[in-house]
């Protein structure tokens, strides 16, 4: 039998499962070796169906190795990798075991889910809820729920039922999505929306303290200096405690 | 009244440090969520509004990456809440400086507080070599067992660095807030300003952008006049 042609028989039950266990992927994570007990923990259901005895035993004890990926890019791979466990299972003749193609594919997919999801996705949902939030609106944390979780929730769901029909053929589908092209737009995004909120709590932080608004524009400098000192390896911690002893001292002077 | 306060605060950050890494990662353990939903449980949900938003920014630009844990934002934010709706009681007061005091208060703690994640996870090396003895010994029915109880040992992590700022923070808040409360009078506009603005130079520095200064000084100038106009 070729690859890929095999016919996909694991019931919707099991794949089911997996995708429950998927949101636990990372209960054990380890520094040694990461998430390898959380990906056999997702693929047991699967690998029970398709082996038995001693062979069970030998699908455990190879998926017991190092694995790290994004936890949301997990369920596309792991998807793929049962496909792949299910070939070699019905004997298909494969060009690539599931342990090569799952080692092959888990650095690019973990680098592709950092840019997207926390690179991208997160702060961009976290600014537009902020804009709520310093509002004094509650709907602050429902809307960056709904906003981040909408496309999380679909890509986990729907990456492990593609994953596990597409098989090898998963690197294909998510090529043609061009996730690392929307990781960047929702990074302008962000660092557009991010302005606009300094801009905003400048404004009203002057208003409160009775100074013209077009000192706000002296901020601006600020922010760049911050983020230069930030780049220099200064913490976030000191970067706030060295600006209340600036206030301090300026309460004292004046 | 306030020990109410701190145990419900101990559920929510247990609970919510859970979604942080090893459960769902629903992102409930964002500053601007469980701050929000740490006040609705101890009775203030518009003061864990306040401190999550300040929170949020600091740390979003530093992302779990590989074997890279950043701080514990989610502590800080549920025992910051905490702190202020405590210190409201005791006080009998409520307003910014509150939230000021108890997020500066808690913030240097939830960074101590790291400790206990690193533990957490140190030791859950020990459930992967215990998953292969029981592979090797034809156990195979305990893998799951094994790897779930690494639950019990984030969940300890998150309850540890809880209790690492709130303990430490509320003997702060108590005993030093009459002398520090007067300090911060008269700059909590500034300091309201500064979170978001150090958060902000840091989420620029990292976010890997070619032209981010050229887009952020565009949006901040017309933003900032716009409003100035109207």
């Amino acid at each position: 039998m070729k690859a890929g042609t095999a016919r996909r028989k694991l019931p919707f039950r099991v794949l089911a499962r997996m995708l429950g266990r998927s949101f636990f992927l990372q209960a054990s994570w380890s520094f040694e070796r990461m998430q390898s007990l959380g990906a056999l923990y997702v693929l047991a259901p699967a690998l029970r169906f398709l082996y038995r005895g001693q062979d069970l035993e030998e699908a455990f004890r190879r998926h017991l190795v190092y694995f790290n990926t994004h936890p949301y890019m997990a369920p596309p791979l792991l998807g793929a990798v049962t496909a792949l466990e299910e070939e070699q299972a019905q004997g298909a003749d494969c060009a690539i075991s599931a342990v090569e193609f799952r080692d092959m594919v888990m650095a690019p997919l973990a680098a592709i889910g950092d840019a997207l999801f926390w690179g991208g996705l997160r702060p961009l949902a976290a600014v537009i809820a902020l804009f709520f939030a310093f509002k004094g609106s509650l709907l602050a944390p429902l809307v960056f729920l709904v906003l981040f979780n909408l496309p999380h929730l679909w890509f986990r769901c729907a990456g492990l039922w593609r994953g596990y029909s597409r098989g090898l053929r998963l690197v294909e589908t998510l090529q043609r999505l061009r996730l690392p092209d929307w990781a960047l737009r929702a990074k302008e995004a962000t660092v557009v929306l991010l302005g606009g909120l300094c801009a905003y709590l400048t404004l009203v932080c002057l208003k409160q303290e009775e100074i013209a608004a077009g000192w706000g524009l002296l901020f601006f400098p600020l922010v760049v200096l911050l983020g230069w000192l930030a780049r220099k390896g200064v913490s976030n911690l000191l970067l706030i405690l060295a600006t209340l002893a600036v206030l301090l001292l300026a309460g004292l002077i004046v | 009244m306030t020990l109410s306060v701190f145990f419900m605060g101990g559920l929510a950050g247990l609970l919510l440090g859970l979604d942080r890494t090893a459960a769902g990662q629903f992102m409930l353990a964002r500053p601007v969520v469980a701050g929000p939903l740490t006040g609705w449980l101890v009775g203030d949900p518009l003061v864990g509004l306040q401190v999550g938003a300040l929170v949020e920014l600091l740390w979003l630009g530093r992302l779990p990456v590989g074997a890279a844990i950043p701080p514990d934002d989610t502590q800080v934010a549920v025992a910051g809440t905490v702190l202020a709706v405590a210190a409201g009681h005791y006080y009998a007061l409520e307003g910014m400086l509150l939230i000021l005091l108890s997020v500066l208060v808690a913030m240097p703690l939830g960074k101590i507080g790291q400790i206990f994640d690193r533990l957490a996870r140190s030791r859950n090396s020990r459930l992967v070599r215990q998953a292969e003895a029981d592979v090797t010994a034809g156990r195979t029915a305990a893998l799951e067992r094994r790897h779930l109880r690494g639950l019990i040992h984030f969940a300890a992590a998150a309850l540890g660095t809880y209790v690492l700022i709130v303990v430490p923070g509320w003997l702060v808040v108590r005993f030093a807030g009459e002398r520090l409360l007067p300090a911060l009078d008269g700059m909590d506009g500034w300091l309201l300003l500064a979170f978001p603005l150090v958060g902000t130079a840091t989420l620029l520095g990292t976010i890997n952008v070619s032209r981010s200064l050229t887009l952020f000084a565009a949006s901040f100038t017309t933003v900032l006049l716009l409003l100035w106009l109207l």
